[in-house]
């Protein structure tokens, strides 16, 4: 942590002892989010997500490809995230840290848990099916990059077009068939900070936290969880969390959905 | 508002020395992204990055501690040390914000910091090192105008750090960010005392 | 290069297969200071591409035996997002292409950025390709161009780059994907508009002298159109916050 965070997570502290926020918003208050389909016109399906200070892009490309062993009959789904070091000084160029690889983890598990896209829509033939890729590439960092990431990723399916597939060939210039979406997941993530909890934390409030957790729901089910960082948090605040998340979920979803 | 001029664009036909100019086949030239004066031949960079100077005050917090040398983050690229002798003794923590005098600069790059003084309590706030001047105002009266009005005590850094403590510090910080947006358009001053004015009333 | 049998018709009664003259730019649309965390910043639009371009400094040289005790570093990373083509899903990571392009773009920049101003430190320059659709390393250095000036960095010009091309006889500016697949030769320039210095130059297929020639002062006339859009970028910042306080 550089030297400036670390006071600026004594203040985060210090205000947070008076109950407030520096931004002034409630501690179950998400940050302004502005969600952009379609921005990448060569993607199969694309979506930036502004979270307050955040900016996440996520890309869809459809390949074809072979089906895994254990489903035949099934399309596949591959998810990918880049902290770009273009989003934060501390961010660097290499191979992925372990930060972007459970950043992409998380945000697969839900969306698979979620069973949000429809896998055998993806078959083709015997042995030729549709391989998904999801690409989230991390723009401008300020905290928060799992629902961020979570949104961009599921903005960007639900406005996913299947390219024709004629002959053995790919028609990447014919895309109207719209992929095929089942469920809808969102997630909050939530910070501790000296005893308290906090939705949707940003840069400074994250240097601060000593614990995350990311609940990731469909607002029937609870579908996936990652705790993260050093600390703890009692069962009674997990089923706090959860029931946030799900409350939460109506109005993330109308983001999504809105075009 | 004063004409903008970019790197590479010709200012003066003729060698003159200027800040932020370089000359080339007798023409003057500038360097920068900024606000420029014909007469006389003056450059402020709108942006970039804090160039240090002798007697500069800047605020920055100390990163290593050895023996009595006091390494001091200041957001700058070189080295900033504060150097206890035999006849200057400090006993600062890593972590502690301090505010100090530039005594020396030697290669454009390592800082002798001189008078150090501890900062306890209070936030940082870091701003553009190019709004400064503007944050500051003519013999210091802007920044004079934000702490009496927000009753914040601040210390402003060349360096682009500033202190905040006491008072309306959420204001105070609002009002800096906001004068590092408009710092190049006119009328600042007005349009800030309007808006704290409006504020402190609520 | 695709194979020339089942290659187009690129040029038809003069005109390209997207409507434009021999001479003519693709719409090109910059925005200055587009992100939060980096010092300057560069959106740029060039066709159908779409380039992102960020500057990081200057700052403490990492890692520190690289730093040059008597100028400033210059670090490049020019790459494609894996979602960037309208082909198949692009491998992530680094490639020989994007290897050498990041390489040439900072050859570019240590040309004009003012290395001795800030010794010892390190200027990023990072240029993300979000979508392609041929040529992306001038669009890439046409945007980091207007980053770094919008980070404040000391440069002795504001430098565009294009592309020039070679259709049968005749040459053509500013190649898009398809012309870039089919073309017998593609020439990437970047200038300094100050005094029209290539700092840039790369080519493949054959030119004649005369072709050579010809070639440069076409890049050097769109330069003038593309230079004056960066520079509206970097003045429209401070304008539109002016502007908005003068109507007040």
């Amino acid at each position: 942590m550089e030297a400036i965070d670390m006071v600026k997570s004594s203040y985060i502290r210090e205000l947070f002892a008076k109950g407030l926020r520096e931004d002034m918003r409630k501690s179950s208050e998400f940050r302004k989010i502005k969600i952009t389909p379609n921005v990448i016109e060569n993607a199969e399906g694309s979506a930036q997500v502004d979270l307050g200070a955040t900016r996440v892009l996520a890309g869809v490309k459809l390949d074809l490809g072979e089906p895994m062993e254990d489903t035949p009959e099934e399309g596949t789904l591959a998810m990918s995230a880049e902290l770009l070091p273009l989003a934060s000084a501390e961010y660097e160029t290499g191979p992925p840290s372990p930060e972007s690889i459970e950043l992409a983890r998380v945000v697969d598990r839900g969306i698979r848990a979620g069973k949000c896209v429809n896998m055998p829509s993806l078959f083709i033939e015997k042995d030729k099916v549709w391989n998904v890729y999801v690409d989230v590439y991390v723009l401008n960092f300020d905290g928060n990059l799992f629902d961020a990431s979570e949104l961009a990723a599921m903005a960007a399916l639900v406005n996913t077009k299947v390219p024709e597939y004629e002959d053995g060939k790919v028609l990447r210039e014919k895309r109207v068939k719209e992929l095929k979406i089942d469920n809808i997941v969102t997630s909050a993530t939530f910070a501790k900070i000296d005893g308290g909890i906090l939705l949707d934390p940003d840069g400074n409030e994250e240097s601060a936290a000593t614990t995350r957790l990311t609940v990731a729901t469909d607002g029937k089910f609870v579908r996936a969880m990652q705790k993260g960082l050093g600390g703890n948090f009692t069962t009674n605040e997990v089923d706090e969390m959860a029931e946030m998340a799900m409350q939460k979920h109506d109005e993330l979803k109308k983001h999504i959905e809105s075009r | 508002m004063k004409d903008i001029v970019l790197p590479g664009e010709m200012v003066t036909e003729t060698p003159i020395r200027a800040s932020h100019t370089y000359i080339e086949d007798g023409k003057t030239y500038s360097m920068v992204l900024g606000m420029y004066q014909k007469e006389p031949l003056s450059i402020v960079p709108l942006e970039g990055t804090w160039v240090p100077h002798i007697e500069d005050t800047v605020v920055g917090i100390v990163s290593s501690v050895k023996n009595s040398v006091y390494e001091v983050d200041l957001k700058f690229f070189g080295r900033s040390l504060i150097i206890g002798g035999k006849f200057e003794r400090f006993s600062f923590k890593l972590g502690d914000i301090v505010e100090a005098t530039i005594k020396d600069v030697e290669e454009k790059k390592t800082i002798i910091l001189s008078y150090p003084r501890l900062l306890s309590g209070g936030t940082l706030v870091s701003i553009k090192p190019a709004k400064i001047p503007r944050l500051i105002g003519r013999d210091n009266t802007m920044i004079r105008q934000i702490s009496d009005s927000t009753g914040s005590t601040i210390v402003v850094g060349k360096n682009g750090i500033v202190w905040v403590n006491g008072g309306d510090v959420a204001l105070a910080t609002e009002v800096i960010l906001r004068i590092q947006d408009e710092a190049h358009v006119s009328g600042l001053t007005e349009r800030i005392k309007k808006m704290m004015e409006t504020r402190m009333v609520k | 290069m695709a194979s020339k049998a089942n290659r187009p018709e690129l040029i038809v009664h003069g005109k390209r297969l997207d409507g434009r003259a021999l001479d003519e730019l693709r719409p090109l649309k910059i925005e200055a200071s587009v992100l939060k965390n980096a010092d300057g910043s560069a959106y740029l639009e060039w066709g159908r591409n779409k380039v992102l371009a960020a500057v990081y400094g200057p700052m403490e040289t990492q890692p520190k035996h690289m730093a040059d005790p008597t100028r400033a570093i210059i670090k490049c990373r020019y790459a494609m997002a894996p979602f960037s083509s309208l082909e198949e899903h692009g491998r992530t990571g680094p490639n020989r292409r994007a290897t050498e392009i990041s390489k040439v773009t900072r050859e570019v920049f240590e040309n004009v950025v003012m290395l001795n101003e800030f010794p010892g430190s390190m200027i990023n320059i990072f240029i993300e390709i979000l979508q392609s659709d041929g040529g992306t390393r001038a669009a890439g250095i046409t945007a980091a161009s207007v980053a770094l000036a919008s980070a404040g960095i000391h440069m002795r010009d504001l430098v565009y780059a294009v592309s020039i091309g070679k259709v049968g006889e005749h040459l053509i500016l500013d190649l898009n994907m398809l012309e870039d697949n089919y073309s017998d030769s593609d020439m990437p320039m970047a200038i300094s508009p100050r005094n029209d210095n290539v700092l840039l130059l790369q080519m493949d297929g054959e030119y004649t002298k005369e072709e050579l020639h010809k070639a440069m002062e076409m890049a050097k006339e769109a330069g003038k159109t593309i230079s004056k859009i960066q520079k509206d970028a970097l003045k429209h910042v401070y304008k539109k916050v002016a502007e908005k306080y003068e109507s007040e």
